[in-house]
């Protein structure tokens, strides 16, 4: 009983809209008030929220944001920034850091690392507002994570948004994999939510910092205008097709006469078939 | 001692927030974990139509809690509930004769199915002339000083390509007796989903429900009156409602992921706005 709760509630956690955790953690707080325990428990659930969708968080007394993913993560509820040189241990329920300490990378590829924060650093001024983005050694220090995530929250006109992207290169196979997906939620007088997911896999052809932020910038691009066409196609394709904005005669229903209507027939034109 | 009422509030707020793609499985989540708030819950969120066949006519119609007694549902062409195992029944009446109320294995009194019967046949040709296809069902309750009713409408559509739709509207209304006009209060959902998966697209889902509330007071002579000012209300509010969610789905949502990532180069889109500035200001001089 108190499993199956447990789990129903992590799901909750995991289905958070950007920047509502703590809408999320107050609805659940009431409505497992009888069993207060259960709170206690979420902690794997807002940990795995946290590093899937790359919190980004501000250091106490600094202005610039780090991330939070499990290729930063030191253990123990500790992750670190290669930028600042720093660690710092992070709460998953109420999303705050603290105990900054420094930290010094210690990896084979910390030059790529550095000139890949460099590179990237442009590319996300260009294109991103308002975003963080991370270079991180992963997979035993054989492969480095890149991360960018971008919010946008605006809860008083009731929307909010998240764009994430990650891709691993990887040295060996001169390769750049990864995902990026795009959550926007909007809800006011109801609820609707744009969800995306778009695989990358690309090869790389220079192992440099400038090709590497080079072949996201195309591959960013390339996914950007296609969810702009996305938009176009389900507008035009399947809404199009649900309901007509009026019927073919272009007039709104005469419903005095409605009694009168037969299908296909008496209706100014309208076919039962198109 | 747990406060049911806002256990209730806190559900509609988790279910507003949510992936609402997957309502009818957080609906039942949330049910499994305060079982208390069932009832209110069911008869406050909407959730996706289902079709079924009625046996006595051959001619498909949509469940939901107004229609339902139990395993059973009434279909609107026939009258008549259909039981799952096949079998069917007036349903409705109670020990005491009573039957009135929606669910519950209700059913109009005579005057009311009488509007039913027509209320339906006219949301079947505004289904046609709206929908080009699709399913339609109207289900009517007495009440002590008017009735009350529900109109549903369903279109699944399968465009060529690997774009996919499904829409859902579920319009509640009651309306009460005044001298010579009736008061009616309308509450619609359309549930809308949407989504298309290509290679180069990867997946994308664009789905949820809107809610909108009005209320008028019109004209009646006879229970035809009726029958027009619903669908007048309901054509309204659905074009109103398409209108909205054009805007939210292909205009809103679409500007938000302009907002977190900028397709042209920001520094050029900054220089662009400060000559247009200066420019603006130049012809203001």
């Amino acid at each position: 009983m108190a499993s199956a709760q447990l789990t129903t509630v992590s799901a909750f956690v995991e289905g958070a809209p950007p920047g509502e955790l703590a809408d999320v953690i107050n609805d659940i707080k009431t409505l497992t008030i009888e069993s207060p325990d259960i709170l206690s428990q979420l902690g794997p659930a807002f940990e795995k929220y946290n590093e899937e969708q790359f919190t980004a968080v501000k250091l106490p007394g600094g202005s610039q944001y780090v991330l939070v993913s499990s290729h930063n993560s030191l253990g123990d509820g500790r992750y670190y920034d290669v930028e600042s040189s720093s660690s710092f241990a992070f709460d998953h329920s109420t999303q705050k850091a603290s105990a900054v300490q420094s930290h010094v990378l210690e990896s084979s590829q910390s030059d790529l690392v550095k000139s890949l924060l460099k590179n990237l650093g442009t590319h996300v001024k260009e294109h991103y507002p308002s975003a963080s983005f991370g270079v991180f050694p992963t997979d035993g220090d054989s492969k480095i994570a890149i991360i960018i995530v971008a919010n946008k929250y605006s809860p008083n006109n009731f929307w909010n948004g998240r764009w994430r992207s990650l891709y691993i290169f990887d040295p060996s196979a001169s390769s750049l994999t990864g995902s990026i997906k795009v959550d926007v939620h909007y809800y006011e007088d109801g609820n609707v939510r744009l969800l995306t997911d778009k695989p990358v896999s690309t090869s790389v052809p220079s192992a440099s910092a400038s090709t590497i932020a080079r072949e996201i910038a195309v591959a960013e691009k390339k996914y950007q205008e296609e969810i702009n066409k996305g938009f176009t196609n389900l507008s035009e394709g399947a809404f199009k097709g649900l309901r007509r904005q009026l019927p073919i005669t272009r007039q709104k229903i005469e419903w005095d006469k409605i009694a009168g209507y037969r299908l296909g027939q008496d209706i100014g034109g309208g076919s039962s078939k198109r | 001692m747990a406060d049911t009422d806002a256990q209730f509030d806190s559900a509609l707020d988790l279910l507003r927030r949510l992936d609402p793609k997957h309502t009818t499985t957080h609906l039942n989540s949330l049910i499994d974990l305060v079982p208390a708030i069932t009832e209110d819950l069911l008869s406050s969120v909407d959730q996706p139509l289902t079709i079924s066949r009625c046996r006595k006519t051959g001619r498909d119609y949509l469940l939901c809690d107004y229609n339902r007694d139990g395993d059973s549902y009434r279909s609107p062409w026939s009258g008549e509930f259909e039981t799952p195992s096949g079998g069917s029944g007036p349903g409705g009446v109670d020990e005491q004769g009573n039957n009135d109320g929606a669910g519950e294995g209700a059913v109009p009194s005579e005057r009311v199915r009488k509007m039913e019967i027509r209320a339906n046949e006219a949301f079947d040709v505004y289904r046609e002339l709206y929908y080009e296809g699709g399913v339609s069902s109207v289900y009517f309750w007495n009440l002590d000083d008017g009735f009350a009713g529900v109109v549903l409408l369903k279109k699944v559509a399968t465009p060529a390509g690997k774009s996919q739709g499904t829409w859902d509207s579920i319009h509640v209304f009651e309306a009460v007796d005044r001298a010579r006009t009736a008061h009616y209060k309308l509450t619609s959902t359309v549930i809308l989903s949407l989504a298309t998966s290509s290679d180069s697209l990867g997946a994308m889902d664009l789905s949820g429900n809107m809610t909108r509330q009005i209320e008028s007071d019109l004209p009646v002579e006879d229970d035809t009156s009726h029958i027009a000012n619903i669908g007048k209300l309901v054509e309204d509010m659905e074009l109103k409602m398409r209108n909205l969610l054009q805007e939210v789905y292909f205009g809103k949502a679409k500007d938000v992921v302009g907002d977190l990532r900028s397709l042209g180069s920001l520094s050029e889109k900054n220089s662009e706005t400060e000559s247009h500035r200066e420019m603006i200001n130049s012809m203001k001089r």
